[in-house]
């Protein structure tokens, strides 16, 4: 077995320090170049198979908040989120309301009282192959 | 050389690892995508104990950037808060309507009663105009106490009062040196100014001054504490010049509330401050008014009407209607059509009343909840001259013993 000499033992471990070194900035540049602070929102959301809503259900969708409505002409999809500030509505008997400013709203979205001034926005549905729904928001 | 560059580069490495240590000892970001942005914001990394503001302003809808400003992405304190709008109180007037305004918000139409900044400031909670005039008419610098100046200048083209302008209050170029003292020591009590020190003068500026009543609190139901910041704390000293303070310690609610040599009905000490006077009266109607006399103007006969005539009254047929949204902020009694309320005489509704069966009222406190009943002066032995509603001539019957 060869003797480590110092000279050897200083080149082994200038090397293998500056190898770390090289990992550990690498790592941190991987790590940095990964990150993304501004993320784009999602824009589909799969609600799984089509049996899941049988028709003449009517179903609350917690994320994105809307209501799924399934009648015989097909899916229909509305938003929650009021067109006022964007407060999530809650429903109640004659619609929906935003327990933030007031805002009402009947059961197809339309105002029924301000300050929202536009209807709820209606969402686009979409039955891919496999048959499950998948919700659209942009 | 070789023993050289071998401690450089356990340096570095010793360096780089330190680095990446104390990166994964920083918080995990927390995002939130506000509905109404969508941008992304990290603010709850730090800030995620703070109670929720109000049931109007959720977080999760509004985020804190868009009242407060800041660098949504930045992790760095300083970096982050850099560019806030008045500091911790984005309400400052310096800043409300980059804070609170936009036509959804607090600086839409009038129309839509959603001018609130525009009516603050040019009331006289912002302004000081009647104090400022009066000051400067008992020292000679002006002729009468028309209102000519204000704390901040301001403009109104459309206004009902016949002031169409004020400008700016400057202390320092008064020649009296009395009213240069009223600068120095008397400006403490107006929306665009912190308050005096010490614990019963807390409040903060502009907004908050009066909404808010707690930590990231904001409500519409304003205990007369808040309103006592300002109001009853003490008096004006005329000599000196200078604010007198209160040294009593009051024990009792009436004591609390007013002057010690002053005269109190029942409900002026028992309800709260908002529970007679109106956003008008307290927020201003968007007129420059010359003095608090010009918009206050709540009478006892508001709610009990006189010996000929009962209240104003109206039956609530539109659920549009201003009460219903000033009862949905400050959801103290179950408002429905087809009650009826009072209001007053320039039709603002004292949405927290509601005529019952028997002829009688209801009123419920809007910061206590408290249940109220109170009668018409119609019909009863009341020997009163209608027309007379100075509080002195209301007390010489119906002043508590103190």
């Amino acid at each position: 077995m060869t003797e480590l000499t110092r000279r050897d033992f200083l080149k082994l471990a200038r090397d293998g320090f500056l190898w770390l070194s090289a990992a550990l900035s690498l790592g941190g540049l991987l790590r940095f170049l990964d990150y993304d602070p501004n993320p784009a929102s999602r824009t589909e959301f799969d609600l799984g198979p089509v049996e899941n809503y049988p028709p003449g259900s009517r179903t609350l969708l917690p994320e994105p908040p809307a209501v799924l409505v399934h009648t015989e002409s097909g899916f229909s999809a509305l938003s929650l989120i009021c067109t006022h500030l964007g407060c999530t509505v809650e429903q109640n008997m004659d619609g929906f309301a935003c327990p933030c400013h007031g805002s009402h709203f009947d059961v197809n979205g339309n105002v029924t009282h301000g300050p929202a001034m536009k209807p709820l926005t209606s969402l686009r549905i979409e039955i891919i192959e496999d048959n499950r729904l998948i919700l659209h928001t942009d | 050389m070789k023993k050289t560059l071998a401690l450089a580069s356990g340096l570095l490495l010793l360096t780089l690892a330190l680095t990446w240590w104390l990166d994964l000892h920083q918080p995990e970001p927390i995002e939130l995508i506000p509905t109404l942005t969508g941008e992304p914001e990290y603010c709850l990394t730090c800030h995620a104990d703070l109670p929720e503001i109000s049931a109007s302003h959720p977080v999760e809808t509004f985020g804190c950037v868009s009242c407060h400003g800041g660098e949504r992405l930045s992790l760095d304190e300083d970096l982050a808060h850099g560019t806030m709008r008045g500091s911790a109180n984005p309400s400052d007037l310096s800043v409300a309507e980059s804070s609170c305004g936009g036509s959804n918000c607090h600086s839409g139409s009038e129309a839509e009663g959603r001018n609130h900044i525009q009516r603050v400031m040019t009331s006289v909670q912002s302004t000081y105009a009647g104090a400022i005039a009066s000051i400067r008419y008992t020292f000679g610098a002006q002729a009468d106490l028309s209102a000519y100046l204000g704390i901040n200048a301001v403009a109104d083209d459309q206004t009902q009062t016949g002031i169409t302008l004020l400008s700016t209050f400057d202390p320092a170029s008064e020649s009296n040196p009395s009213i240069q003292k009223f600068g120095e020591n008397c400006l403490t009590c107006h929306l665009h100014t912190g308050p005096r020190e010490g614990e019963v003068y807390a409040r903060q500026t502009g907004c908050a001054a009066c909404h808010s009543t707690g930590e990231h609190s904001f409500t519409t139901a304003i205990p007369y504490t808040q309103c006592n910041a300002c109001h009853n704390r003490g008096n004006y000293d005329l000599r000196t010049m200078s604010f007198v303070e209160r040294t009593d310690q009051p024990t009792k609610r009436i004591d609390d509330y007013y002057q010690p040599i002053a005269q109190f009905t029942l409900c002026e000490y028992t309800l709260d401050c908002v529970d007679c006077h109106t956003r008008s009266e307290v927020m201003g109607d968007g007129d420059i008014h010359a003095n608090q006399k010009g918009i206050q103007y709540i009478q006892c006969k508001t709610c009990h009407g006189t010996l000929t005539e009962l209240p104003l009254t109206k039956t609530l047929t539109d659920p549009t209607d201003i009460a219903f949204t000033l009862a949905f902020l400050n959801p103290v009694m179950d408002l429905q059509l087809g009650d009826t309320i009072i209001i007053t005489e320039k039709s603002e509704p004292l949405w927290n009343t509601r005529v019952l069966l028997d002829g009688t009222y209801e009123m419920i406190g809007k910061a206590t909840k408290q249940y109220f009943t109170f009668n018409p002066v119609m019909g009863s032995g009341c020997t009163q001259t209608g027309d007379d509603q100075s509080s002195a001539y209301c007390h010489e019957c119906h002043a508590v013993e103190r």
